[in-house]
């Protein structure tokens, strides 16, 4: 493990408004005795110009990141969108050895965790009760869990990484798996459908007793968290690299 | 706001009845998931039926003429339409020929897309949709909001005022078993007294020449076999190579479309009735042109099925006559753009690319990613003002290049943190409308890290 | 010409050839003694009756208590009086036919009936009441079977039915007999 060059890709608006997000992401994986390392010029993964249909535009951004990303063995992210993003957009790149490198070797910290390290007990102690909001783009593009769609055997990375936590009561949901409606530029595109969503999950976590959402994705927090605090609602949204980091580890 | 984003937020004001709309076809989806459960290798039927699909798209020609051919020995008209004034054409020719004058029609929305109806109604010919659904919206003049539950905006008692009207059913009267009964009697006297019956196609089979309707209603039916003259039209791509892959397709189209394990009737046309005629008219109507465009041509697998309709959360919140077009939802923010890119520019944007259309699609379209590439191709022709596209390229530039990016982050922290309320969350901020800003950390994690770590 | 213009833009928008898959392998072919329980199960769920006889003559002394006034195409001069060319008016004071069905379907309840089984098309639907004689062993598990089995030489129209006609248009409310039976039952002989 002491070998494994990890670097740590910080999405921008994680790095803008919730840097202990970052913190918690850093910190737990140097828990695991991991060698990371954050590269300075790193900026964004172009998601939000190549959703607005800009992806030419957004190819400097693209090669920008695997400029500050292609020396390391792994590339680990606290957001499922960005990951995906480069997993899968990043196919309008030529692909170099490097830009391939990089493609395949970028994980969302939960699949990281479970799937590279092989780990499934961090030894959390978290007494709460628990919703999970499986973000899109890391359950149906990531595969980090079944989608309910699917006709398959169930299984989640998140729910995994959560079931042994000391004290936890991870909730069952009424639509566990719809779209809160952040969406990136759908959520000012579309203002009134994009809120409408985001309450209903909301509602769907409250009405079953939730006390804190988590997930993957910052973009669906931030959303839902705007959400809570304009309507003043009683329940919290923590990301799931703070839960993980509260170990002891 | 665009345009779907204007009529959605209509379609919100009323909370009660959207709220309804949403929990109704979530039901229908929820219908769908119970069972395909019951269906073990739903998986490798999806799979399937991908696959023969792909394998039709690079064989139309051939399968189109194998049918044709076997149509042809039974004794059923066959007739090619280049586009929707064709179809309408032929049609009319049908009716002319046959003197039909009266003229009943089961769900085709083949011929919704190619607007039949406002078609033969303009030169006389009174057109009645037989489906309950398409005739409650045919009384109303207006267009279907789904594609299998084309009625599913209306309440029950307006519904019964409507058929008060139309049907002098007793005002105030809205049990759906009355309503029906009602719609049955009147749809009886049509079916009886037509002259002429057309249908869509949900399967063309290549190998027998056998056309293939499924309804629950048995409008279908109750047209075809009453009238002297049936006409059933289809796109090109609703051929299927063989008899063995109806298997397939039907065990996965109404479990799909409504959570039956089959439709009531699945009828198969292949003769003529004796002294009656059979007519299939094999229309393009922009089909072949999208075949040749590797992007979107899976879009042609489609088999019409409404599944994507129900999962869709924005489709279940907008409602479908914020989409503008025959077909709304998912697929249809696929199919509308490509019949008119400036008209329906804005549906590609009305998706939050969650991916749950793909998921239950049942011929694996990869409806979200065809989104995504549509909206790369209307921002890049787009004859955007000035200002956005010079916008999208600062906004590159800036997010591109690591100095530029973090002075931007500052200034936008520094602004959402001193300005007054009144200035941030003004009439244009669209992301306030019912949401709160995120506050503002005292650094970014950049800034913490080159404090804290970097030495 | 159309079809010229057409076939022509086909051929020039082809994509490369991909083969057929081949036959569809199903997972799980329901035992035969499930058959039965699952065929009537499914019809029920459609809306439909499931009736059990184990003697093949029981069905007409069934069919003498229970629906006397029966117009049965399984025997007798049925076919003459509602022949192809009769009038539709006579079909539909059609209350209640019998017809015999070619085979079922237990995954969903379906029966196949094509126009061997009746002489004007019409009948199937038009008339308020429909009962199909199904001998068990003519049961298939899917439409894989089904349509396996299934030959279509000589046939000039033929469907598979489920149930009685229904229709959920109105608030998706699920109501029985949109335009075709509004009860329909199959009797399951030995």
């Amino acid at each position: 493990m002491h070998s494994l060059k990890i670097g740590l890709f910080i999405p921008c608006y994680i790095d803008q408004f919730y840097p202990g997000v970052g913190i918690a992401t850093l910190e737990l994986l140097q828990k695991l005795k991991l060698n990371v390392s954050y590269p300075l010029k790193q900026t964004c993964c172009g998601q939000p110009l190549a959703n607005t249909g800009a992806e030419k535009e957004a190819i400097p951004v693209y090669r920008n990141f695997i400029r500050n990303f292609s020396r390391f063995d792994y590339v680990v992210s606290p957001s499922g969108s960005c990951v995906y993003h480069v997993r899968e957009h990043y196919d309008i790149l030529e692909q170099t050895d490097e830009v391939k490198k990089v493609r395949k070797n970028t994980f969302e910290l939960c699949e990281f965790i479970t799937d590279i390290l092989k780990i499934d007990d961090l030894k959390i102690h978290y007494p709460h009760k628990v919703g999970v909001h499986q973000s899109c783009h890391g359950l149906r593009g990531l595969k980090l869990g079944k989608s309910s769609e699917i006709i398959a055997e169930r299984y989640s990375k998140v729910h995994k990484l959560l079931e042994k936590a000391g004290g936890i009561e991870l909730i069952k949901l009424h639509r566990e798996d719809e779209c809160c409606g952040f969406g990136g530029t759908f959520s000012v595109f579309e203002p009134d459908v994009s809120v409408r969503m985001g309450l209903a999950r909301v509602e769907d976590h409250q009405l079953n007793g939730a006390e804190i959402i988590t997930a993957t994705d910052m973009s669906c927090l931030m959303h839902m968290e705007g959400i809570i605090r304009r309507q003043k609602k009683n329940i919290k949204v923590v990301h799931i690299a703070e839960i993980l980091n509260s170990n002891s580890l | 706001m665009n345009a779907h984003a204007q009529m959605a937020a209509n379609f919100l004001a009323n909370r009660e009845r959207s709220d309804w709309h949403d929990q109704t076809l979530w039901m229908v989806r929820q219908k769908r998931d119970r069972v395909a459960l019951s269906v073990p290798e739903w998986e490798q039927l999806r799979e399937q039926a991908s696959k023969i699909k792909d394998n039709v798209l690079s064989n139309l020609e051939n399968y189109l003429l194998q049918f044709e051919q076997h149509a042809l020995a039974n004794g059923v008209k066959v007739h090619w339409a280049v586009d929707a004034d064709e179809l309408n054409r032929i049609v009319l020719k049908i009716i002319n020929d046959s003197k039909a004058v009266r003229v009943v029609k089961s769900k085709s929305m083949l011929t919704e897309e190619c607007g039949l109806n406002p078609f033969l109604e303009k030169l006389g010919i009174e057109v009645v949709d037989t489906d309950l659904g398409e005739r409650i919206i045919q009384f109303r003049n207006e267009p279907p909001s789904h594609i299998v539950l084309p009625a599913i905006h209306l309440k029950k008692e307006e519904i019964g005022e409507l058929f008060h009207e139309k049907l002098n059913t007793e005002k105030g009267a809205s049990d759906p078993h009355y309503l029906t009964a009602a719609a049955r009697a009147h749809l009886r006297e049509k079916f009886l007294s037509a002259d002429l019956a057309i249908t869509g196609v949900n399967f063309a089979v290549a190998e027998t020449g056998a056309v293939v309707v499924c309804t629950n209603e048995g409008n279908a039916d109750m047209g075809v076999h009453a009238a002297p003259v049936q006409v059933h039209c289809m796109g090109i791509e609703k051929i299927i190579p063989s008899t063995a892959d109806l298997g397939v397709f039907t065990r996965l189209l109404a479990r799909n479309a409504t959570g039956q394990h089959i439709t009531t009737y699945t009828s198969h046309y292949l003769k003529p009735k004796e002294g009656g005629e059979m007519h299939v008219v094999i229309t393009d109507n922009g089909r072949s042109e999208r075949l040749g465009n590797v992007k979107y041509r899976d879009s042609l697998k489609c088999i019409r099925c409404g599944a994507c309709m129900n999962t869709c959360p924005v489709y279940r919140r907008s409602g479908g006559y914020s989409y503008r077009y025959v077909i709304p939802g998912p697929i249809g923010s696929i199919l509308a753009p490509y019949a008119d890119i400036k008209k329906y520019k804005d549906l590609p944007f009305a998706s939050s690319l969650c991916g749950s259309c793909t998921d239950v699609c049942p011929v694996k379209i990869d409806i979200h990613q065809q989104i995504y590439y549509l909206r790369q191709e209307i921002t890049g022709r787009s004859k955007f003002p000035g200002f956005k596209k010079i916008s999208l390229k600062l906004a590159a530039k800036i997010f591109a290049a690591g100095r530029w990016y973090d002075l931007s982050g500052k200034t936008a922290r520094w602004a959402m943190k001193h300005l007054s309320r009144k200035i941030i969350y003004h009439p244009l901020n669209a992301w306030g409308r019912g949401r709160e800003l995120p506050e503002v950390p005292e650094r970014s994690f950049k800034e913490w890290y080159k404090k804290n770590i970097k030495s | 010409m159309s079809r010229e213009k057409i076939l022509h833009r086909l051929r020039q928008n082809s994509p490369l050839p991909v083969p057929p898959p081949g036959q569809f392998q199903e997972n799980i072919v329901l035992a035969k003694e499930k058959l039965v329980e699952i065929f009537s199960r499914s019809l029920k769920q459609a809306g439909g009756e499931c009736i059990e006889l184990s003697n093949a003559d029981d069905i007409y002394g069934w069919l003498q208590t229970h629906y006397p006034g029966a117009v049965d195409f399984t025997r007798g001069d049925a076919g003459k009086t509602y022949s192809a060319g009769c009038a539709k008016e006579k079909l539909e004071r059609l209350e209640t036919v019998v017809l015999e069905g070619r085979f079922g379907v237990a995954e969903n309840g379906a029966v196949w009936i094509d126009d061997s089984c009746f002489p004007h098309r019409l009948i199937p639907f038009i008339a308020q009441r429909l009962i199909i004689i199904l001998h068990k062993n003519q049961l298939v598990s899917d439409m894989h079977e089904a349509y396996n089995r299934l030959d279509l030489t000589g046939t000039g129209f033929g469907l598979f039915i489920c149930g009685p006609s229904k229709t959920a248009d109105i608030e998706q409310s699920l109501v029985y007999g949109a335009h075709g039976a509004m009860e329909m039952g199959v009797v399951l002989v030995d």
